[in-house]
């Protein structure tokens, strides 16, 4: 699977790419900047690219900026943005084209090697993988005719653990349920919020967080 | 320079520092003029000497330019009330007139002119004595620029002593002593000033277009007030000799003085006096008043910030970062012995500086948003609405971005309002509306809880609007009990900076080269 990296600290960068070459990921290009970045993704065209959200020369949302670009000009591009801190403000930004392969993720989650290769992985293969920050505080949004409220607790975690990424197995580890539960739980959430049930998880997660952004 | 001569850069010198102390230039004519007073036709070697001083030493002769004038103008004075009418000392001084029937009245006016001249020059050159004619302007003029009413009203009464003093007679003719009349006119005049300032402008106004236009009616039309009797020194003095003809300079200063009088008037007639100035005196002291409150609340508050940094950084970050580093240390030393207790020390270790990351993030949020910096206040208040737990609804009519420190203050307002929202009203549904318009960043928060809000009562309400008012902002809450709450912050400012305009167009470069 070819990579396209854009970060600037050096460190981070060179960290990543061994992490990435060690999981059997090939790195196509590590580049520091947003130009750079924005052509390399667009040239390139790679299986799925990794981006920092400030780069130079702003340093402010140049990343985001150029993944938002390069979704246009490459529609579904896989893309998984890394950031010091999550805003809810820039996840609904990347979820907007409702095309998949979106990943939002702080920086510290590159911490664990195999969750982030796992991320990469499901990011790549079209998947949604938001950080468990952005997701909580989702999920927190109380409203009493929204549509959360419709949830029951239960499905309410279920739904926040898909948000993140985890597959049906993980899910069911992770709350002490079989997998048969899980399944019959997400049923129940496209039920409730009154969705069409999809065969295609990835677009099923997809279509309840863009329902929920709205 | 190179091209020329010794001799030439020499002057070019000299006359730059003419050029620097120009009054000297004037002082070999105010000698001429001297000389004309004492010996009539003069003898060279005065002027050639204030000439050779002027030249070599300009500095000295500026010095010396001002005194000169003083004495000329002084002893022209005397030199008129002393003799008679004509004499060939006044030939220079009265250079207009050639008989003895003509008058010398435009003598005073002359001397005068020369004594002002004197004084400016006083003031203007480095000359001793200048400091202390400075600081009298600087008194006559006032604390704030505005003239007082004493200088008009006082060239009143200075016309009237001196065609008094000097000619012998008064307008209308007050017998015997009219020195006495002369002082009492004056003190009444001062007492008029103090009292009534307003009413002594328009005294001194009338008396110096009345004494212009009357002049100028006694020239045309001839005697005025009296048949057959002297027509009044004052003008007859100026405007017609005793034959009765016309003296075309005592008509320009007729003319003159009317003119004078009726530039003045509009500054003098709306000039509100006293009690104006002590009104915006008071406003001043005010404004101080309240500008010294908010910059000592502006240092409490940064103050106060400050130490809940350290304080928060102290307990969280680096505590977690001890504890890392222990946790590392103990992994260090059990490596050898007991691998697999060291390798739970090192994932702990991992997790603490994760926590240490948490509370950073925190941290920062509190003190000045990434958000807030990265994309503006618009953006951030829409993240805001995004992260709360309630529905927010924004309507945000910002086309430009106001100076950080605003966004800022208006940022942490509309955030604690927010969160009084959530906390204590209970409520469903927030609005948040932030417009601009005449100077002023207005943002409105509204909620539909129960209402009652009482900002004296510890809801983090007042530290926002003593930030606010640092800006000169306000909050203003109106909370009916049961009904909703309405916070409006208001802050005057500019919007210089229009938003994304730090982006630099790169996108666009690279998608056309690309």
């Amino acid at each position: 699977m070819r990579v396209v990296i854009g970060e600037d600290l050096f460190l981070l960068r060179d960290g990543l790419v061994r992490l990435l070459e060690a999981h059997g990921f090939e790195v196509a290009a590590a580049v520091g900047s947003a130009p750079e970045l924005l052509r390399a993704l667009t040239e390139l065209k790679p299986d799925i690219g990794i981006v920092d959200v400030r780069l130079p020369p702003t340093f402010t949302d140049d990343g985001l900026r150029v993944a938002i670009e390069a979704r246009r000009a490459c529609p579904g591009l896989p893309l998984l943005v890394l950031s010091q801190y999550v805003e809810q403000l820039y996840a609904r930004e990347l979820l907007a084209d409702q095309a998949g392969g979106v990943g939002y993720l702080l920086k510290d989650r590159v911490f664990s090697d195999a969750a982030f290769a796992d991320a990469v992985r499901d990011v790549a293969a079209g998947g949604t993988v938001l950080d468990p920050e952005v997701v909580s505080r989702l999920m927190t949004k109380r409203t009493r005719s929204g549509p959360l409220a419709a949830l029951t607790p239960r499905e309410r975690e279920v739904l926040s653990l898909m948000a993140q990424g985890r597959s049906n197995a993980a899910i069911a580890a992770k709350l002490f349920i079989t997998e048969k539960a899980v399944t019959k739980h997400a049923a129940g959430i496209f039920a409730n919020l009154g969705l069409a049930p999809s065969d295609d998880d990835n677009r099923r997660v997809l279509a309840v967080l863009a329902y929920l952004n709205s | 320079m190179g091209h020329m001569t010794t001799s030439g850069r020499l002057l070019a010198a000299q006359g730059a520092r003419l050029r620097a102390n120009w009054p000297a230039v004037l002082l070999p004519l105010v000698a001429a003029d001297t000389l004309g007073l004492f010996v009539g036709p003069a003898p060279l070697w005065l002027f050639i000497g204030a000439a050779v001083l002027a030249f070599l030493a300009p500095k000295e002769g500026a010095r010396l330019t001002p005194f000169a004038f003083l004495a000329y103008g002084v002893y022209g004075l005397f030199l008129f009330h002393s003799l008679s009418f004509w004499s060939p000392q006044l030939v220079v001084y009265g250079f207009v007139h050639s008989g003895p029937n003509d008058n010398a009245g435009w003598v005073p006016f002359q001397a005068v002119a020369f004594l002002a001249a004197g004084v400016w020059l006083l003031a203007v050159t480095g000359a001793p004595g200048g400091a202390a004619v400075r600081r009298a302007a600087a008194q006559l003029r006032g604390t704030d620029g505005q003239p007082k009413t004493v200088p008009p009203l006082l060239l009143l009464l200075v016309i009237f002593l001196w065609e008094e003093v000097f000619s012998g007679q008064l307008w209308f003719s007050y017998g015997q002593k009219p020195h006495v009349v002369a002082i009492i006119l004056f003190a009444a005049g001062v007492a008029l000033v103090r009292l009534w300032p307003r009413a002594a402008a328009v005294v001194a106004v009338a008396g110096i277009v009345s004494f212009g236009i009357v002049g100028v009616l006694v020239t045309v039309h001839g005697s005025l007030l009296n048949d057959g009797d002297p027509t009044p020194t004052v003008f007859g003095a100026v405007a017609l000799d005793d034959g009765g003809n016309l003296n075309a300079l005592g008509l320009i200063q007729c003319l003159a003085l009317a003119g004078l009088g009726c530039a003045l008037a509009p500054r003098l007639l709306t000039w509100k006096g006293d009690a104006e100035l002590a009104k915006r005196a008071q406003a001043l002291t005010q404004r101080v008043g309240r500008l010294t409150q908010t910059r000592s609340d502006a240092t409490e508050v940064a103050v106060a910030e400050l130490r809940r940094i350290e304080r928060d950084l102290h307990d969280g970050a680096q505590a977690r970062l001890v504890a890392v580093g222990m946790s590392l240390r103990a992994a260090e030393e059990l490596m050898p012995a007991n691998p697999e207790a060291a390798l739970a020390l090192v994932a702990e270790a991992r997790e603490t500086s994760s926590r240490a990351l948490d509370d950073l993030r925190g941290l920062v949020r509190g003190i000045y948003p990434p958000v807030l910096a990265d994309r503006g206040l618009a953006d951030a208040v829409r993240a805001l609405a995004i992260d709360a737990p309630l529905t927010v609804d924004t309507d945000i009519t910002l086309t430009a971005e106001p100076s950080m420190p605003v966004a800022a203050a208006v940022y942490f307002a509309i955030a604690e309002a927010l969160t009084n929202a959530v906390r204590h009203a209970g409520a469903d549904t927030v609005q948040i509306g932030i417009g601009y318009s005449d100077g002023m960043l207005r943002a409105t928060v509204t909620d539909d809880g129960q209402g009652g809000a009482d900002p004296s009562v510890g809801t983090g309400l007042s530290g926002v609007e003593r930030r606010l008012a640092t800006f000169d902002g306000i909050l203003a809450v109106t909370s009916r009990v049961g009904g909703p709450t309405i916070i409006v912050i208001e802050v005057p400012c500019a919007l210089p900076h229009v938003a994304g305009a730090e982006d630099g167009g790169w996108t666009e470069v690279v998608r056309s080269s690309g």
